[in-house]
Protein backbone atom coordinates (compact mmCIF):
# COMPACT_ATOMS: atom_id res chain seq x y z
CA UNK A 1 0.00 0.00 0.00
CA UNK A 2 1.04 3.48 -0.85
CA UNK A 3 1.25 5.23 2.48
CA UNK A 4 1.80 9.34 2.76
CA UNK A 5 5.48 9.01 3.99
CA UNK A 6 6.35 6.28 1.56
CA UNK A 7 5.87 9.26 -1.27
CA UNK A 8 6.91 12.05 0.41
CA UNK A 9 10.00 13.70 2.19
CA UNK A 10 9.44 15.38 5.64
CA UNK A 11 9.23 19.03 3.93
CA UNK A 12 6.21 17.73 1.78
CA UNK A 13 4.78 15.74 4.23
CA UNK A 14 4.50 18.53 6.31
CA UNK A 15 2.74 20.38 3.90
CA UNK A 16 0.24 18.13 3.98
CA UNK A 17 -0.41 17.91 7.47
CA UNK A 18 -1.17 21.47 7.23
CA UNK A 19 -3.83 20.54 5.26
CA UNK A 20 -5.18 16.85 5.69
CA UNK A 21 -7.70 17.64 8.30
CA UNK A 22 -9.18 21.17 7.38
CA UNK A 23 -12.22 19.28 6.33
CA UNK A 24 -13.63 22.30 4.35
CA UNK A 25 -17.18 21.81 3.37
CA UNK A 26 -18.37 24.64 1.52
CA UNK A 27 -21.87 25.68 -0.16
CA UNK A 28 -23.02 28.59 -2.48
CA UNK A 29 -25.27 31.26 -1.71
CA UNK A 30 -26.86 33.76 -4.56
CA UNK A 31 -27.03 36.38 -1.73
CA UNK A 32 -29.25 39.07 -4.38
CA UNK A 33 -30.46 38.47 -8.17
CA UNK A 34 -29.34 42.01 -8.52
CA UNK A 35 -26.23 43.41 -9.99
CA UNK A 36 -24.73 47.03 -10.41
CA UNK A 37 -22.78 45.73 -13.71
CA UNK A 38 -24.45 43.22 -16.40
CA UNK A 39 -21.50 41.15 -17.97
CA UNK A 40 -21.63 39.07 -21.00
CA UNK A 41 -19.92 36.16 -19.77
CA UNK A 42 -22.32 36.17 -16.62
CA UNK A 43 -23.85 32.47 -16.46
CA UNK A 44 -26.18 34.16 -13.43
CA UNK A 45 -27.66 36.30 -16.05
CA UNK A 46 -27.53 34.41 -18.90
CA UNK A 47 -28.94 31.38 -18.22
CA UNK A 48 -32.05 33.08 -16.45
CA UNK A 49 -30.90 31.83 -12.63
CA UNK A 50 -31.86 35.46 -11.45
CA UNK A 51 -35.10 34.94 -12.46
CA UNK A 52 -35.69 31.87 -10.29
CA UNK A 53 -36.73 32.77 -6.86
CA UNK A 54 -37.80 36.07 -5.19
CA UNK A 55 -35.12 37.02 -3.01
CA UNK A 56 -35.59 36.80 0.51
CA UNK A 57 -35.29 40.15 2.29
CA UNK A 58 -35.82 39.60 5.82
CA UNK A 59 -32.69 39.32 7.41
CA UNK A 60 -33.74 37.46 10.28
CA UNK A 61 -35.01 34.47 7.73
CA UNK A 62 -31.21 35.13 6.55
CA UNK A 63 -29.67 34.34 9.81
CA UNK A 64 -32.05 31.96 10.67
CA UNK A 65 -30.88 30.01 7.66
CA UNK A 66 -27.44 29.83 7.95
CA UNK A 67 -27.96 28.40 11.51
CA UNK A 68 -29.45 25.42 9.49
CA UNK A 69 -26.23 25.75 7.18
CA UNK A 70 -23.87 25.50 9.94
CA UNK A 71 -26.09 23.11 11.68
CA UNK A 72 -25.34 20.73 8.44
CA UNK A 73 -21.82 21.19 8.60
CA UNK A 74 -20.99 24.21 6.42
CA UNK A 75 -17.24 25.93 7.41
CA UNK A 76 -17.41 27.99 4.21
CA UNK A 77 -19.79 30.13 2.60
CA UNK A 78 -19.42 31.28 -0.10
CA UNK A 79 -21.39 34.22 -1.34
CA UNK A 80 -21.89 35.24 -5.38
CA UNK A 81 -25.00 36.54 -6.26
CA UNK A 82 -26.08 38.71 -8.23
CA UNK A 83 -23.40 41.28 -6.58
CA UNK A 84 -23.39 40.55 -2.65
CA UNK A 85 -21.99 43.65 -1.69
CA UNK A 86 -25.77 45.56 -2.70
CA UNK A 87 -26.64 43.49 0.14
CA UNK A 88 -24.14 44.06 3.20
CA UNK A 89 -26.26 42.95 5.76
CA UNK A 90 -26.97 39.76 4.32
CA UNK A 91 -23.22 39.48 3.62
CA UNK A 92 -22.57 40.33 7.73
CA UNK A 93 -25.04 37.52 8.46
CA UNK A 94 -22.81 35.05 7.06
CA UNK A 95 -19.31 37.08 8.00
CA UNK A 96 -20.21 36.99 11.89
CA UNK A 97 -21.06 33.16 11.96
CA UNK A 98 -18.76 31.27 9.88
CA UNK A 99 -15.45 31.66 7.27
CA UNK A 100 -16.94 33.37 4.67
CA UNK A 101 -15.88 34.50 1.29
CA UNK A 102 -17.49 37.16 -1.03
CA UNK A 103 -17.15 37.45 -4.95
CA UNK A 104 -17.75 41.02 -5.92
CA UNK A 105 -16.97 43.14 -9.04
CA UNK A 106 -15.72 45.30 -6.07
CA UNK A 107 -17.01 48.58 -7.06
CA UNK A 108 -18.59 48.60 -3.50
CA UNK A 109 -15.91 48.74 -1.17
CA UNK A 110 -16.78 45.98 1.44
CA UNK A 111 -15.91 48.52 4.82
CA UNK A 112 -13.10 46.85 6.70
CA UNK A 113 -14.08 48.54 10.25
CA UNK A 114 -17.29 46.08 9.58
CA UNK A 115 -15.63 43.21 7.63
CA UNK A 116 -11.64 42.99 8.44
CA UNK A 117 -10.73 39.93 7.21
CA UNK A 118 -13.36 39.35 4.79
CA UNK A 119 -12.18 37.20 1.62
CA UNK A 120 -12.90 39.19 -1.23
CA UNK A 121 -12.29 37.73 -4.56
CA UNK A 122 -12.99 40.60 -7.21
CA UNK A 123 -14.25 39.58 -10.89
CA UNK A 124 -11.51 40.87 -13.39
CA UNK A 125 -12.22 40.16 -17.36
CA UNK A 126 -9.05 40.97 -18.44
CA UNK A 127 -7.57 44.45 -19.96
CA UNK A 128 -9.61 48.07 -19.79
CA UNK A 129 -10.63 47.10 -24.05
CA UNK A 130 -12.02 43.62 -22.70
CA UNK A 131 -13.80 45.14 -19.44
CA UNK A 132 -15.61 47.58 -20.92
CA UNK A 133 -16.79 45.00 -23.92
CA UNK A 134 -17.62 42.25 -21.83
CA UNK A 135 -18.75 44.71 -18.29
CA UNK A 136 -19.44 47.70 -20.43
CA UNK A 137 -16.61 49.75 -18.16
CA UNK A 138 -13.35 49.26 -16.95
CA UNK A 139 -14.53 47.81 -12.95
CA UNK A 140 -10.74 47.36 -12.41
CA UNK A 141 -9.93 51.03 -12.38
CA UNK A 142 -12.48 51.66 -9.53
CA UNK A 143 -11.80 48.37 -7.81
CA UNK A 144 -8.01 48.44 -7.65
CA UNK A 145 -8.25 51.57 -5.33
CA UNK A 146 -11.28 50.12 -3.20
CA UNK A 147 -8.76 47.22 -2.18
CA UNK A 148 -4.99 48.57 -2.97
CA UNK A 149 -2.49 46.64 -0.32
CA UNK A 150 -5.85 44.59 0.95
CA UNK A 151 -4.44 41.37 2.63
CA UNK A 152 -7.86 39.44 2.66
CA UNK A 153 -8.50 39.88 -0.82
CA UNK A 154 -7.39 38.54 -4.41
CA UNK A 155 -8.87 39.54 -8.15
CA UNK A 156 -10.45 36.27 -10.06
CA UNK A 157 -8.76 36.85 -13.36
CA UNK A 158 -11.39 35.28 -15.89
CA UNK A 159 -8.75 34.52 -19.36
CA UNK A 160 -10.07 34.28 -22.50
CA UNK A 161 -8.73 33.50 -25.97
CA UNK A 162 -8.40 37.11 -27.18
CA UNK A 163 -6.00 37.86 -23.76
CA UNK A 164 -3.40 35.22 -25.16
CA UNK A 165 0.08 36.28 -25.14
CA UNK A 166 -1.38 39.67 -23.05
CA UNK A 167 -1.97 38.34 -19.55
CA UNK A 168 1.43 39.75 -18.04
CA UNK A 169 0.91 43.51 -18.17
CA UNK A 170 -2.63 42.80 -16.06
CA UNK A 171 -0.63 40.47 -13.64
CA UNK A 172 2.06 43.42 -13.14
CA UNK A 173 -1.00 45.93 -12.57
CA UNK A 174 -2.28 43.58 -9.93
CA UNK A 175 0.68 42.89 -8.53
CA UNK A 176 1.95 46.81 -8.60
CA UNK A 177 -2.03 47.76 -6.33
CA UNK A 178 -0.30 44.78 -3.69
CA UNK A 179 -3.08 41.98 -4.02
CA UNK A 180 -3.22 38.54 -5.16
CA UNK A 181 -4.34 37.11 -8.62
CA UNK A 182 -6.53 33.75 -9.14
CA UNK A 183 -6.64 32.44 -13.09
CA UNK A 184 -9.55 30.74 -14.55
CA UNK A 185 -10.71 30.22 -17.81
CA UNK A 186 -13.94 31.60 -19.61
CA UNK A 187 -16.64 29.45 -19.94
CA UNK A 188 -18.40 30.95 -22.92
CA UNK A 189 -21.92 30.74 -21.78
CA UNK A 190 -23.20 33.36 -24.30
CA UNK A 191 -21.31 32.21 -27.46
CA UNK A 192 -19.93 36.17 -27.33
CA UNK A 193 -17.90 35.96 -30.69
CA UNK A 194 -14.32 35.16 -30.41
CA UNK A 195 -14.53 34.14 -27.00
CA UNK A 196 -14.59 30.17 -27.20
CA UNK A 197 -11.55 28.24 -26.54
CA UNK A 198 -9.79 26.18 -29.37
CA UNK A 199 -7.38 23.09 -28.47
CA UNK A 200 -4.73 25.15 -29.57
CA UNK A 201 -5.56 28.02 -27.47
CA UNK A 202 -5.81 26.34 -24.08
CA UNK A 203 -2.57 25.00 -24.75
CA UNK A 204 -1.25 28.09 -24.83
CA UNK A 205 -2.76 29.76 -22.50
CA UNK A 206 -1.75 26.96 -20.22
CA UNK A 207 1.92 27.85 -21.25
CA UNK A 208 1.29 31.53 -20.85
CA UNK A 209 -0.32 30.45 -17.17
CA UNK A 210 2.58 28.23 -16.35
CA UNK A 211 5.02 31.44 -17.21
CA UNK A 212 2.98 34.15 -14.88
CA UNK A 213 3.37 31.20 -11.81
CA UNK A 214 7.07 31.30 -12.54
CA UNK A 215 7.49 34.88 -13.01
CA UNK A 216 5.28 36.11 -10.23
CA UNK A 217 5.13 33.47 -7.74
CA UNK A 218 3.96 36.06 -5.07
CA UNK A 219 1.14 37.47 -6.78
CA UNK A 220 -0.25 34.50 -8.64
CA UNK A 221 -2.23 32.02 -6.06
CA UNK A 222 -1.98 29.09 -8.50
CA UNK A 223 -0.86 25.57 -9.44
CA UNK A 224 0.87 23.94 -12.80
CA UNK A 225 -1.09 21.25 -12.08
CA UNK A 226 -4.47 23.45 -11.77
CA UNK A 227 -3.35 24.81 -15.25
CA UNK A 228 -3.17 21.52 -16.67
CA UNK A 229 -6.58 20.02 -15.20
CA UNK A 230 -8.47 23.00 -16.36
CA UNK A 231 -7.12 23.69 -19.85
CA UNK A 232 -7.11 19.82 -21.10
CA UNK A 233 -9.90 18.97 -18.81
CA UNK A 234 -8.46 15.52 -17.82
CA UNK A 235 -7.06 14.29 -14.47
CA UNK A 236 -5.57 10.90 -14.16
CA UNK A 237 -6.77 10.07 -17.72
CA UNK A 238 -10.26 11.00 -16.65
CA UNK A 239 -12.59 13.52 -18.70
CA UNK A 240 -13.85 16.49 -16.71
CA UNK A 241 -17.96 16.33 -17.42
CA UNK A 242 -21.15 15.64 -15.66
CA UNK A 243 -20.49 12.09 -14.51
CA UNK A 244 -17.43 13.43 -12.97
CA UNK A 245 -18.14 16.81 -11.09
CA UNK A 246 -17.86 16.96 -7.24
CA UNK A 247 -19.90 20.31 -7.19
CA UNK A 248 -23.65 18.95 -7.87
CA UNK A 249 -26.51 20.50 -5.51
CA UNK A 250 -26.56 16.90 -2.92
CA UNK A 251 -30.26 16.94 -3.00
CA UNK A 252 -30.43 17.12 -6.82
CA UNK A 253 -27.57 14.36 -7.07
CA UNK A 254 -29.07 11.71 -9.14
CA UNK A 255 -26.18 10.42 -10.60
CA UNK A 256 -25.41 6.78 -10.64
CA UNK A 257 -22.63 5.75 -9.93
CA UNK A 258 -22.32 8.82 -7.80
CA UNK A 259 -19.04 10.19 -8.27
CA UNK A 260 -16.53 11.76 -5.09
CA UNK A 261 -18.63 14.58 -4.60
CA UNK A 262 -18.13 17.51 -2.04
CA UNK A 263 -19.75 16.78 0.93
CA UNK A 264 -23.03 18.27 1.35
CA UNK A 265 -22.78 21.07 -0.96
CA UNK A 266 -25.75 22.93 -1.79
CA UNK A 267 -25.71 25.95 -4.26
CA UNK A 268 -28.99 28.13 -2.85
CA UNK A 269 -30.83 30.39 -4.90
CA UNK A 270 -31.45 34.04 -2.69
CA UNK A 271 -34.65 32.93 -1.74
CA UNK A 272 -32.79 30.57 0.75
CA UNK A 273 -35.73 27.07 -0.20
CA UNK A 274 -34.39 26.57 -4.12
CA UNK A 275 -31.64 25.17 -5.51
CA UNK A 276 -29.36 25.07 -7.98
CA UNK A 277 -28.31 21.78 -9.81
CA UNK A 278 -24.69 23.19 -8.99
CA UNK A 279 -21.99 25.57 -8.72
CA UNK A 280 -22.23 27.17 -12.42
CA UNK A 281 -25.06 27.66 -14.78
CA UNK A 282 -27.02 24.70 -15.30
CA UNK A 283 -27.31 25.35 -19.10
CA UNK A 284 -24.38 25.00 -19.18
CA UNK A 285 -22.49 21.94 -21.42
CA UNK A 286 -20.74 20.10 -18.62
CA UNK A 287 -18.14 18.91 -20.80
CA UNK A 288 -16.99 22.38 -22.28
CA UNK A 289 -17.19 23.52 -18.22
CA UNK A 290 -14.08 25.30 -17.04
CA UNK A 291 -15.17 26.94 -13.72
CA UNK A 292 -12.40 26.97 -11.72
CA UNK A 293 -13.41 25.81 -8.58
CA UNK A 294 -15.65 22.93 -9.47
CA UNK A 295 -11.56 21.79 -11.28
CA UNK A 296 -9.72 22.12 -8.35
CA UNK A 297 -12.90 20.62 -6.22
CA UNK A 298 -12.44 17.57 -8.67
CA UNK A 299 -8.52 17.00 -7.90
CA UNK A 300 -9.14 18.25 -3.82
CA UNK A 301 -11.91 15.31 -3.86
CA UNK A 302 -9.89 12.36 -5.68
CA UNK A 303 -7.07 12.32 -2.83
CA UNK A 304 -5.93 8.52 -2.89
CA UNK A 305 -6.23 8.64 -6.68
CA UNK A 306 -2.99 10.55 -6.43
CA UNK A 307 -1.19 8.32 -4.02
CA UNK A 308 0.38 6.59 -7.26
CA UNK A 309 3.52 8.52 -7.25
CA UNK A 310 5.38 11.38 -5.79
CA UNK A 311 4.67 14.16 -8.21
CA UNK A 312 0.84 12.84 -8.50
CA UNK A 313 0.76 13.12 -4.62
CA UNK A 314 2.04 16.67 -4.26
CA UNK A 315 0.08 18.03 -7.46
CA UNK A 316 -2.55 17.16 -4.88
CA UNK A 317 -1.26 18.94 -2.29
CA UNK A 318 -0.77 21.89 -4.37
CA UNK A 319 -3.75 22.54 -5.51
CA UNK A 320 -5.57 21.17 -2.48
CA UNK A 321 -2.84 24.13 -0.65
CA UNK A 322 -4.13 26.65 -3.68
CA UNK A 323 -8.05 26.58 -2.81
CA UNK A 324 -6.90 26.59 1.09
CA UNK A 325 -5.23 29.98 0.20
CA UNK A 326 -7.77 31.21 -1.75
CA UNK A 327 -10.19 30.81 1.22
CA UNK A 328 -7.96 32.00 3.97
CA UNK A 329 -8.32 28.04 5.79
CA UNK A 330 -4.01 29.12 5.22
CA UNK A 331 -1.75 32.13 4.78
CA UNK A 332 -0.84 33.21 1.54
CA UNK B 1 -20.47 -9.86 23.95
CA UNK B 2 -20.38 -12.42 20.79
CA UNK B 3 -17.18 -13.54 20.01
CA UNK B 4 -17.07 -11.67 17.11
CA UNK B 5 -17.03 -8.44 18.93
CA UNK B 6 -14.25 -8.93 20.77
CA UNK B 7 -11.22 -5.71 20.07
CA UNK B 8 -9.26 -7.80 17.52
CA UNK B 9 -11.26 -9.45 15.66
CA UNK B 10 -13.12 -5.86 15.16
CA UNK B 11 -9.86 -4.72 14.01
CA UNK B 12 -10.02 -7.45 11.62
CA UNK B 13 -12.99 -6.23 10.43
CA UNK B 14 -12.85 -2.98 10.19
CA UNK B 15 -9.11 -3.27 8.16
CA UNK B 16 -10.81 -5.99 5.89
CA UNK B 17 -13.68 -3.39 4.67
CA UNK B 18 -11.12 -0.82 4.53
CA UNK B 19 -9.20 -2.49 2.15
CA UNK B 20 -12.24 -3.76 0.37
CA UNK B 21 -14.05 -0.08 0.33
CA UNK B 22 -11.43 2.30 -0.69
CA UNK B 23 -9.63 -0.69 -2.71
CA UNK B 24 -6.18 -0.54 -0.82
CA UNK B 25 -3.77 -2.62 -2.28
CA UNK B 26 -0.92 -4.37 -1.40
CA UNK B 27 -2.38 -5.16 2.19
CA UNK B 28 -4.35 -6.98 3.82
CA UNK B 29 -6.27 -7.15 7.10
CA UNK B 30 -3.45 -8.77 8.93
CA UNK B 31 -0.78 -6.67 8.01
CA UNK B 32 -2.64 -3.66 8.33
CA UNK B 33 -1.20 -1.71 11.06
CA UNK B 34 -4.32 -1.19 13.53
CA UNK B 35 -2.60 2.11 14.94
CA UNK B 36 -1.51 3.58 11.69
CA UNK B 37 -2.68 7.44 11.50
CA UNK B 38 -5.10 6.99 8.33
CA UNK B 39 -5.39 10.49 7.44
CA UNK B 40 -1.65 11.29 7.94
CA UNK B 41 -0.54 8.25 6.51
CA UNK B 42 -3.18 5.98 4.16
CA UNK B 43 -4.40 9.47 2.63
CA UNK B 44 -8.23 8.73 3.76
CA UNK B 45 -10.70 11.81 3.81
CA UNK B 46 -14.12 12.32 5.59
CA UNK B 47 -15.33 10.91 2.45
CA UNK B 48 -13.67 7.44 2.55
CA UNK B 49 -14.61 7.13 6.31
CA UNK B 50 -18.45 7.81 5.20
CA UNK B 51 -18.20 5.34 2.67
CA UNK B 52 -16.65 2.81 5.07
CA UNK B 53 -19.47 4.37 8.13
CA UNK B 54 -21.77 3.39 6.08
CA UNK B 55 -21.05 -0.64 5.53
CA UNK B 56 -20.16 -0.68 9.28
CA UNK B 57 -23.30 0.38 10.12
CA UNK B 58 -25.15 -2.46 7.70
CA UNK B 59 -22.76 -5.07 9.55
CA UNK B 60 -22.35 -3.93 13.51
CA UNK B 61 -25.89 -1.62 13.33
CA UNK B 62 -23.97 1.04 14.78
CA UNK B 63 -24.14 4.47 13.20
CA UNK B 64 -21.08 6.54 13.17
CA UNK B 65 -21.86 10.01 14.13
CA UNK B 66 -20.14 12.48 11.60
CA UNK B 67 -19.20 14.67 14.27
CA UNK B 68 -16.93 11.88 15.78
CA UNK B 69 -15.17 11.16 12.38
CA UNK B 70 -12.15 13.43 13.28
CA UNK B 71 -11.15 11.45 16.07
CA UNK B 72 -11.56 8.16 14.43
CA UNK B 73 -8.11 8.27 13.01
CA UNK B 74 -6.87 4.85 13.33
CA UNK B 75 -8.72 1.46 13.15
CA UNK B 76 -8.13 0.91 16.99
CA UNK B 77 -9.77 4.11 17.30
CA UNK B 78 -12.57 2.88 14.96
CA UNK B 79 -12.72 -0.48 16.43
CA UNK B 80 -12.82 0.94 20.44
CA UNK B 81 -15.65 3.34 19.18
CA UNK B 82 -17.55 0.24 17.61
CA UNK B 83 -17.18 -1.81 20.60
CA UNK B 84 -18.07 0.75 23.48
CA UNK B 85 -21.80 1.16 20.79
CA UNK B 86 -22.05 -2.33 20.96
CA UNK B 87 -21.82 -2.52 24.54
CA UNK B 88 -23.91 0.13 25.62
CA UNK B 89 -26.70 -1.29 23.05
CA UNK B 90 -26.38 -4.60 24.56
Amino acid sequence: MKTVSSLLDEHWHDRYRKISRLNIRSSIYDVTNRCNLRCKGCFFFSSGEHQVAREETDIHQWEAFIDKEMDRGVNLAILIGGEPTLCLDRVEAFYKRLPTFCATNGLIKVPRDRFPDLMVGISLWGSREEETLLRGKDAFAISSKHYEGDPHTYYLYTLTPRQLGRIEPIIKKIRDVGVKVHLQLLSNDEGVDGFSWTPDELSAIRDEMDAMLDAYPDTVISSKYYHEVITTGKMMDRSFGWMECPSVTLPMDTRNPRPRRLTNFIRWASDLSTMHRCCTSETRDCRTCKDGAAHMSWVMVNKRAHMNTTQDFQNWIEVYEMFAKLYQFIPW
Amino acid sequence: MQAGHTIDAIILRVAGIMIDELKLEDITPETFDPDMDLVDEVGIDSMDLATVALVLRDEYAVRIDEDDYPKLTTIRLISTYLQNKLVEAA
